[in-house]
């Protein structure tokens, strides 16, 4: 499903994001990418999107070569990965069911499907009840809860999660894992990038530790151990 | 087809009204601009207006002898009318210079006791020649030297003639001078007024353009709302300009003519060439605003 081959960024002038990263991930699975600030996990994770680039190396999506995706067919990229971002990213002057409901305008939905799917996919991150507010109305889980719906309300097959809990609470932190199982549990591959010990060790899934740029350990059901 | 555009001219109109004083003080500047631009206008068309006005008023007297036949001066005028840079010939005869003369001086006794010594009329007929432009006064001059009628005239008005002639032009080519450099500064300061209104409308949704990119938005579909709302700028704009140029222009028009002394056609020009005026105008605007947004754009398109 995502398959990264030595893949390296450097940002100028000489400054290493990722060095030399090699992995595979399966379809359906639940990874983990760990490490401390600064290791290099949210340049991988920009980068299964086409938020970076790498420097060197190549990148598979689905058997989709994006090493160097023109910009007419990132959009086509990333109208299939569901991203959440810690910093929420909504867009400020529109409601939530407006926010979601962008994610499939952008791709020429129509009308009557996303009037039938937007409730549905905020019914199943519970907010419903909220769809008229714009986000400085709600809660900073409530807001998170509307970037999963976008990421979802296109059925992406992957699902990138880039410290979707940093801002959060304890509360609303596990509301958003036990969301992103959810998600997992109906054959959604989720790639969640953290340094949050706690929802590690809970998840029990594969965990990819990063330090340097650099793959330090990936173990099928491991644990924080930096 | 139709669920593009559609989805773009609502989220323009969206942009639009849940900005709403974002778009007040981006049509104000663009509203600010016009004004400038078309005041201008309205000043170099009074100026131009006020320059023919005086120019019309030039003209050469050309006073005959007493002893000129009347078929020496229809001759005359025959030969002045039949020069493509004469636009009017006035004859005023003998009778009618004696005539004017007195009622000019009505009141001083003493020319008017010179003129009841004097028996005879002392004038002689006259000819007041307009010309088509103040250019055009050396030629007339030059073909009044002419050997049929050069003894016939006893004088020619043409005292202080150069003087006036340079002076007009002199006065006529500084104020085009001085309306052109004018409308150059202020088409460029218009120019970056709107270049860089748009900018600052453009750098406060710099994070919404870059969110509509990675949720899968087509650089397309992010810029063309961005686009259509400066369309929508423009109208606006232009609108309320029409709407506050028409009654000032209706009310500065009879103080413009009786300050002149003459008919200022402002109004007529506001209803012949007002809708040129003002498409251009909307045109050139739209046109500005579309580079600029794009301009302005591409930096943060790049997600």
């Amino acid at each position: 499903m995502i398959q990264l081959k030595n893949v390296s960024k450097v940002y100028p002038p000489n400054v290493i994001g990722v060095k030399d990263v090699s992995l595979h991930i399966r379809p359906g699975e639940f990874v983990s990418i760990v490490g401390q600030s600064g290791t290099g996990k949210s340049t991988l994770s920009k980068m299964l999107f086409a938020e970076e680039r790498p420097t060197t190396g190549k990148i598979y999506i689905g058997g989709w070569d994006i090493t160097n995706i023109s910009d007419q067919d990132v959009p086509l990229l990333r109208r299939q990965i569901g991203v959440v971002f810690q910093d929420f990213k909504l867009l400020p002057k529109k409601t939530v069911h407006e926010n979601v409901a962008f994610a499939l305008e952008v791709s020429g939905e129509k009308y009557q499907r996303i009037k039938k799917v937007v409730p549905q996919v905020l019914k199943i991150v519970n907010l419903s009840a909220q769809a008229d507010r714009y986000p400085y109305q709600l809660s900073g889980g409530e807001q998170q809860r509307v970037v999963i719906a976008r990421a979802l309300v296109h059925r992406p097959k992957i699902f990138v999660a880039d410290e979707p809990t940093g801002n959060l609470d304890t509360i609303n932190t596990r509301e958003i894992i036990d969301l992103l199982k959810k998600i997992n549990e109906f054959g959604t591959t989720v790639v969640l990038v953290t340094h949050n010990r706690e929802v590690v060790n809970a998840l029990k899934k594969r965990v990819i530790t990063l330090d340097n740029g650099q793959i330090v350990s990936d173990v099928e059901t491991g644990r924080y151990r930096i | 087809m139709i669920l593009l555009p559609y989805r773009i001219t609502k989220f323009a109109l969206q942009n639009f009204w849940r900005n709403f004083w974002l778009s007040v003080i981006t049509i104000s500047m663009l509203v600010l601009t016009l004004l400038s631009i078309n005041i201008l206008l309205v000043f170099n068309f009074v100026t131009d207006q006020a320059v023919n006005y005086v120019e019309d008023r030039v003209e050469i007297s050309v006073y005959f002898y007493e002893q000129t036949t009347e078929e020496q001066l229809a001759g005359a005028v025959a030969y002045l009318r039949s020069l493509s840079q004469v636009r009017d010939v006035e004859v005023v005869t003998a009778q009618e210079a004696l005539d004017r003369f007195i009622k000019q001086h009505a009141d001083d006794e003493e020319i008017m006791q010179s003129i009841e010594t004097v028996e005879d009329n002392p004038f002689g007929p006259t000819l007041v020649v307009k010309a088509e432009s103040v250019q055009d006064f050396d030629f007339i001059i030059q073909a009044l030297e002419n050997p049929n009628y050069q003894d016939l005239i006893r004088e020619k008005d043409f005292s202080n003639y150069e003087e006036i002639i340079s002076g007009i032009r002199g006065s006529t080519e500084r104020v085009q001078w001085f309306g052109y450099g004018l409308t150059a500064i202020f088409l460029l300061i218009a120019i970056l007024i709107v270049f860089n209104t748009v900018r600052i409308g453009i750098f406060i949704h710099r994070e919404e353009i870059a969110i509509m990119k990675l949720v899968g938005a087509s650089s397309w579909f992010v810029r063309a709302p961005f686009l259509l709302e400066g369309i929508i700028y423009s109208v606006f704009a232009l609108l309320i300009v029409v709407a506050i140029l028409y009654p000032v222009l209706l009310t500065l028009e009879p103080k413009f003519s009786s300050y002149f002394g003459s008919t200022i056609p402002l109004m007529d020009h506001f209803y012949h060439e007002g809708i040129w005026i003002f498409v251009s105008e909307l045109i050139a605007l739209i046109l500005i605003n579309t580079i600029s947004t794009g301009l302005a754009m591409r930096k943060y398109l790049k997600v």
